[in-house]
């Protein structure tokens, strides 16, 4: 009996912390693309301040909370090389390429980003 | 698609019931580990293979998801295709939407199933390396275990390569379905067009008869004498 109920309260916590690191709210989804492919992108990206996993065969779909994200990459003396603004709207799919080869790399966005905020929409 | 994915899941099934909730398998294997511990039966194994067993648990449920999808899909394809009213055929596509979107979550490359696959493969690396090393077994024995690891790393990598595919092949449905929601958006703009189109051809039709009605109040005024 005392068995069930320490399972029943594992199982209790455990899941009050799974649901709280769930992002809350509405999520869509980045698509990051990387030119020339690669087995793995050397360059370092980041998603605000957050270091992106280094990208695999050239692409690389990210869930991410909605709203304006800035993509960003190493720059000189250890400060962050602003890219381009990705707007990340629920359940849809804002795709961004980006040429690695230059320095700092170049974002295109395969909606959006001709105009002076440099946003790539969905 | 998902061949390799039923061969791994089905392989790694018995072990622990199927749970719905992540947070009831985590807590299922860590006890039933610890079970293992104190009968002294198979102790180490359960707890060993806990990130192969996770990955395999995601993988199922991911399974279940899909059949579910594909009638989604086929349902809302015949509804939109049916469909002269275009808000209910984008009320399909968001629908559609949100069901891929959930599916892609779980196979995006930072989303749980993906992330346990990549924990199952670096646990399987890790124990080639240490078994490599291991001095305790004769070396048919070691190379035993070792086929026996190598066997599963390739029956992972082959399930999350399939990941990948679900993975691209979920984008670019969504990214149809968002094409197809902008097209659609496009035939509201011109429906609307349409009735406002009609609300001026109302307009001038009733700004004609006034006029008609004025000429002929016009026309009907005589002066005296005339």
């Amino acid at each position: 009996m005392r068995r069930l109920l320490g399972l029943t309260a594992g199982a209790l916590i455990v899941g009050a912390a799974i649901a709280a690191c769930r992002p809350t709210g509405d999520v869509g989804y980045v698509e990051i693309k990387t030119v020339p492919v690669a087995p793995v992108t050397q360059t370092a990206l980041y998603i605000d301040a957050a270091k992106l996993a280094p990208i695999k065969k050239g692409g690389a779909i990210l869930r991410q909370p909605t709203g304006t994200l800035k993509l960003q990459a190493d720059g000189v003396a250890g400060s962050l090389a602003p890219l381009c603004d990705i707007v990340v709207k629920r359940n849809r799919i804002t795709t961004v390429t980006i040429s690695v080869l230059e320095r700092p790399p170049r974002c295109q966005c395969r909606y959006g980003g001709s105009d002076v905020a440099h946003a790539c929409v969905s | 698609m998902m061949t390799l994915l039923s061969a791994i899941v089905q392989g790694r099934r018995a072990r622990f019931p199927a749970a719905a909730l992540f947070a009831l398998v985590f807590v299922l294997s860590v006890t039933t580990a610890r079970a293992g511990d104190a009968s002294g039966s198979g102790a180490g194994s359960a707890g060993v293979a806990s990130p192969v067993e996770q990955f395999s648990e995601q993988l199922e449920a991911f399974q279940k998801s899909v059949p579910d999808l594909n009638k989604t899909i086929q349902d809302s394809a015949g509804t939109i295709d049916s469909a002269t009213d275009v808000a209910k055929a984008r009320a399909e596509i968001d629908k559609l939407r949100e069901t891929v979107s959930t599916l892609l979550g779980a196979v995006s490359d930072n989303g749980p199933v993906s992330q346990l696959g990549v924990k199952a493969l670096d646990h399987i690396r890790n124990k080639l390396k240490t078994l490599a090393q291991d001095n305790r077994f004769k070396p048919e024995e070691r190379q035993f275990l070792i086929d026996q690891w190598r066997k599963l790393e390739a029956q992972t990598e082959g399930a999350t390569k399939e990941l990948d595919d679900a993975r691209a092949q979920f984008a670019g449905l969504l990214q149809t379905l968002q094409d197809n929601e902008d097209f659609i958006g496009e035939l509201l703009e011109i429906r609307q067009a349409e009735k406002a189109l009609e609300v001026i051809r109302h307009l001038t039709h009733d700004i004609r008869d006034a006029s008609t009605q004025l000429n002929k109040l016009i026309g009907g005024i005589k002066p005296p004498g005339a």
